[in-house]
């Protein structure tokens, strides 16, 4: 990489020069003052639609964050999203009690559900997550229809209650979620930094080092599910309240499949620029596309497979270009 | 008279219906362990590529894509359900050596394609799927025994003994275990490592293509019931510890048999709920496989 930086050779494109002049950081911060001007710019539709887009970026880098510092893959996020999402919803039809306090409950419920779920597969190898989870998303719109005294059923349940009151409704969908999101990429960049995140980290990669430096394994697998789990519950309660409804429509197993593509599409990617990309994948193409609804899972599932194969033979392509290039 | 009296007439049908069903779900856990064993890869796109083949037995039958005969139907979608468990292990089989977590979301990839495929030929109606079976029941020591019932029973008898045979006995079935059992020592005694993954694949996707056709009858054919029926395949695999393949079929006649216990004595609705349950529990009580526990280590 510090070849790129120093040497830049007249041959080299625009784009690689840019790249190696933006830090990660700084194409954060360009990307953020974009967005926050953009509703000042754009239609209310598009707003209310970038709204959602943040909402599923936050859950997408809940299921990112879980492969890449869990080494784990999980097809039921869906089930924590619609804790959250619900869990705001309640709150607000029945009792009028706005985010101030049913955002922490679903954070809250989100990662005692996530460590739950993760307690039996604690010492089984990964795909034994990976079924259970395949379980819950299948179960989750059974239980959302079943209690529908609570949750409303297949009508379920319009959020309206202002986070501030006063402010316009149609800001305040779009702002809270990008500052949901900022908070939440914010919080995912100091994991990396921190004593815990790099803990996890070696409990992945090295398991008998980890075990050396007194982090337990099966303690590292539960929590990072418990961190993935209160993450997908904010990315469900931030989807409630940008979404302004919420229904079991949002919550089917083919959703959770999504997400994980929006994952895969974004590389696992934890940065803010990285996960919005995952997050407008899964919520713009399911709207360009509404017209022909069958091709959805189509191209969803070639997109998945497009950046597996790349991700697999992308560094032998570039290591047999850096090859020829050697050589004339 | 009346608690006992109901409890032996609800109970043993029942439990032999569950029975029943359960060598299906066994097909489908036989399958995911067979793939799961030597390749390491859980196969999400197991139920979707049956249920497209399931559709393709209905269409190449009923005049939807061509009027054959029952049989000749059933053949072409065999052939093309090896075609596609072919194909799809080609593209992916670079990627299994790598990293065993990346090529389980890649299945997860074939899965919606053969999902969206089967949308976009066949529509999301429901259709019935039947067998061509002669129709009779008769009453055995209480037990109504239909003419379904036993060719399930006969079909998955016949099928998992000559699995079985293969795996015991044939010089490719010692190849399976050998890499099941520690693939690199496989390879360093001049197996083929991919000729092997590809026998396990491709003889999964035909178990599927027999569950699913099997299933049909006591349902109706519609792009998620055969998905959901992998659900049941799943808990099975699961139950008997994802990597035995006697545990699977004990598995798969286990949930069977609760599956129906508890849609009728508990309620319909939470089915998959339960099966959630049921897999939480299993992994708990029995992390290694349910046969772990009696038989001990399996040398």
């Amino acid at each position: 990489m510090s070849n790129h930086a120093t040497h830049i050779t007249p041959d080299q494109s625009v784009f690689t020069r840019l790249s190696g002049v933006a830090t990660p950081g700084a194409t954060a911060g360009i990307v953020l003052t974009a967005l926050i001007v953009m509703p000042f710019m754009l239609g209310g539709s598009w707003t209310f639609t970038l709204g959602l887009c943040f909402a599923n970026s936050i859950g997408v880098l809940a299921v990112s964050l879980l492969v890449r510092y869990g080494g784990e893959v999980s097809i039921g996020h869906t089930f924590f999203t619609a804790l959250g999402a619900y869990s705001v919803g309640v709150l607000d039809t029945r009792y009028g009690i706005s985010l101030w306090a049913s955002v922490p409950l679903s954070l809250l419920l989100g990662v005692c559900f996530g460590i739950l779920f993760a307690w039996p597969s604690r010492n089984l190898h990964g795909i034994y997550l990976a079924v259970t989870t395949l379980a819950l998303a299948l179960a989750v719109p059974e239980m959302i229809n079943n209690f529908d005294s609570l949750t409303g059923g297949y009508e379920g349940l319009y959020v309206a209650t202002p986070l501030i009151p006063g402010v316009s409704m149609g800001m305040q969908r779009y702002y809270v979620a990008l500052v949901m999101l900022v908070i939440v990429c914010f919080a995912v960049a100091r994991l990396r930094l921190s004593r815990q995140g790099m803990a996890l980290l070696l409990a992945k990669t090295h398991p008998a080092a980890a075990d050396a430096f007194g982090t337990r394994r099966v303690w590292a697998r539960i929590s990072i599910m418990g961190i993935s789990g209160g993450i997908g519950a904010l990315c469900g309660a931030t989807l409630a309240f940008s979404g302004s409804t919420v229904s079991p429509g949002g919550f089917t197993f083919w959703q959770a499949i999504f997400l994980l593509v929006g994952s895969v599409v974004s590389f696992y990617g934890l940065s803010l620029p990285r996960v919005l990309l995952g997050g407008a994948f899964v919520t713009l193409v399911p709207q360009l596309l509404s017209a022909s609804g069958a091709w959805i899972p189509v191209f969803y599932g070639l997109a998945l497979l497009g950046m597996i194969l790349l991700g697999h033979y992308m560094p032998r392509i570039r290591k047999a270009m850096s090859r020829n290039s050697e050589v004339s | 008279m009346t608690f006992w009296g109901s409890l032996v007439y609800d109970l043993f049908p029942l439990i032999w219906s569950g029975m029943i069903t359960g060598c299906l779900y066994a097909l489908g856990a036989l399958g995911l362990v067979m793939i799961f064993k030597c390749s390491r890869v859980v196969n999400f796109s197991h139920g979707n590529v049956a249920g497209l083949t399931a559709f393709l037995v209905y269409g190449l039958s009923s005049g939807v894509l061509m009027s054959l005969s029952w049989g000749a139907a059933v053949l072409l979608a065999m052939l093309a359900a090896v075609a596609i468990a072919f194909l799809i292990y080609s593209i992916i089989s670079p990627v299994v050596f790598e990293s065993d977590l990346t090529s389980t979301i890649a299945t997860l990839g074939f899965g919606l394609i053969a999902q969206g495929v089967t949308l976009l030929v066949f529509g999301a109606d429901i259709v019935a799927l039947d067998l061509p079976i002669p129709r009779f029941a008769m009453s055995v020591l209480g037990l109504l025994v239909t003419g379904y019932d036993l060719t399930v029973l006969v079909v998955a008898i016949v099928t998992i003994g000559a699995l079985f045979i293969v795996i015991d006995y044939t010089k490719l079935g010692i190849a399976f275990r050998a890499i099941s059992e520690n693939p690199f020592a496989a390879e360093v005694c001049g197996l083929n490592l991919k000729s092997v993954h590809y026998f396990a694949w491709i003889t999964a996707a035909i178990l599927g293509v027999i569950g699913a056709l099997l299933i049909v009858p006591t349902t109706f054919l519609s792009v998620t019931t055969v998905a959901t029926f992998m659900l049941q395949a799943f808990a099975a695999a699961v139950i008997g510890g994802f990597a035995s393949l006697p545990g699977a079929l004990f598995g798969g006649i286990l949930v069977g048999v609760m599956m129906n216990l508890f849609t009728f004595y508990v309620s319909p609705e939470y089915s998959s709920t339960f099966l959630l349950g049921v897999i939480l529990v299993a992994l708990n009580i029995f992390p290694n496989g349910i046969l772990q526990k009696v038989g001990g280590a399996r040398v």
